[in-house]
């Protein structure tokens, strides 16, 4: 079984023999027998994903790493996390995204309305499954957590991930402040509800 | 330590009268007691390491550092990476990426691929380009890296396959082949964006950065 093992900026991928998807030009090196190869975009294949990724804008481009030996991964030197996942679901910024191990689904959730005015696309990439997923990000993650009766609110610019029962809203902070320029620098935000953990980092995109 | 890291991005060089220090040209950020700074040309020695180091564009303004001080380098907020050179082993390193060493090592250009044309090809396309600076001696090295250059150990009968943008330095009896598997999927833009690789065999350590960033002027 693959292993993916975060050490800083890079992402250690021990490999026996099978494969693991990759944002595609990530390697910075590999020792051992390793091949890359093209593994299509992120969130799912046929048909039916493509046209929700091309509706959705959330869109990566992933490739395959197989074989034998360590293949290390990184991204523009930013800090890389491994999150286990066991049976449940992440949603991850798509950008965010480094490598997931084999056996896990990628998929892409509608998260309504309010992608369009963030520029964070209309949806989030769903990774689901039993396995590990290597998330990166500008500066160290910072894990929040939300309980009920305690919603937690994010800027969608330094949202990461989120995992567990959570639903997210939209909030809107313009008035007629910011538009004549008096605004506070926070016109729209994540509203999380329920249950669950938010990563977020310590800058905005 | 002559040369002690202040944070991972500044390092605090001991110039003294019998250990002065070549640096990228204006890449002091300050310094104590008396140091004086004088441009230095070209790399190598005589005409002809003059004329290579032109040649192979492995040539960045360089300075000298003299007198008896202590000195700070650094360079655009890139991660600096300190190595202690023996003597047994020169050290492989894309001029661009030198910050600071001793006056005391050598430096001069050397034609790293092997194996003719297609070798040229190779290297005018991944960006790498065909020449590198070796550096000998004794001494101490500061490196440039964006996020931090990390060691791999390189043992006999065992291939360590390195992207050419994140390629920093090597040490060691190492032989670097520039490999291309262009293929068709590369033309359609369904590559895996691995197309490229220096393949390292031998004995020895490359260090490798986390990014594909290049360094800026």
């Amino acid at each position: 079984m693959a292993t993916l093992t975060a050490d800083g900026r890079v992402l250690q991928v021990q490999l026996h023999g099978d494969a693991v998807r990759a944002v595609t030009g990530s390697m910075v090196a590999f020792t051992g027998a390793v091949q890359f190869k093209h593994a299509g975009a992120g969130g799912g294949d046929g048909m039916r994903a493509a046209l929700k990724r091309r509706v959705a804008g959330e869109s990566v481009s992933l490739m395959e790493c197989s074989g034998s030996g360590t293949a290390y991964l990184a991204v523009e030197a930013r800090q890389v996390a491994v999150v286990d996942l066991v049976g449940d679901t992440l949603s991850v910024e798509s950008e965010s995204l480094l490598a997931v191990s084999p056996g896990l689904t990628l998929d892409v959730k509608f998260a309504g309305m309010s992608g369009i005015s963030s520029g964070q696309g209309l949806a989030t990439t769903t990774v689901s499954g039993q396995g590990q997923v290597a998330l990166m990000s500008e500066g160290p993650l910072i894990a929040l957590e939300v309980a009920p009766g305690q919603p937690l609110v994010v800027d969608p610019d330094a949202f990461i991930a989120s995992r567990g029962q959570l639903s997210t809203s939209f909030v809107s902070g313009v008035s007629w402040k910011s538009l004549v320029g008096e605004g506070s620098g926070e016109p729209f935000s994540i509203r999380f509800d329920g249950a669950g953990t938010v990563l977020v980092q310590p800058a905005e995109r | 330590m002559a040369y002690e890291l202040l944070n991972s991005k500044v390092v605090a060089v001991d110039v003294t009268g019998q250990r002065p220090v070549l640096s990228r040209r204006g890449a002091m950020l300050g310094y104590s007691g008396r140091v004086a700074f004088a441009p230095v040309h070209g790399q190598g020695t005589g005409v002809g390491g003059m004329v290579g180091a032109a040649l192979a564009s492995e040539s960045v303004p360089m300075m000298a550092s003299t007198g008896d001080g202590k000195a700070l380098f650094g360079h655009r907020g890139l991660h600096v990476t300190v190595l202690d050179l023996d003597g047994s082993a020169p050290l492989l390193v894309e001029a661009d990426r030198l910050l600071v060493h001793d006056a005391a090592l050598q430096t001069s250009v050397q034609f790293l691929g092997q194996g003719g044309l297609k070798a040229m090809v190779r290297g005018m396309a991944t960006g790498q380009g065909l020449f590198t600076t070796q550096v000998n001696g004794v001494g101490q090295v500061a490196l440039l890296s964006h996020g931090g250059a990390f060691p791999l150990q390189v043992q006999p009968g065992e291939t360590v396959g390195v992207d050419p943008q994140a390629y920093v330095a090597s040490k060691g009896q190492l032989s670097l082949d520039l490999s291309a598997k262009v293929g068709w999927r590369e033309a359609v833009g369904r590559g895996s964006g691995e197309a490229f690789q220096i393949h390292v065999t031998g004995t020895g350590t490359v260090w490798v950065q986390a990014s594909e960033q290049k360094v800026k002027a």
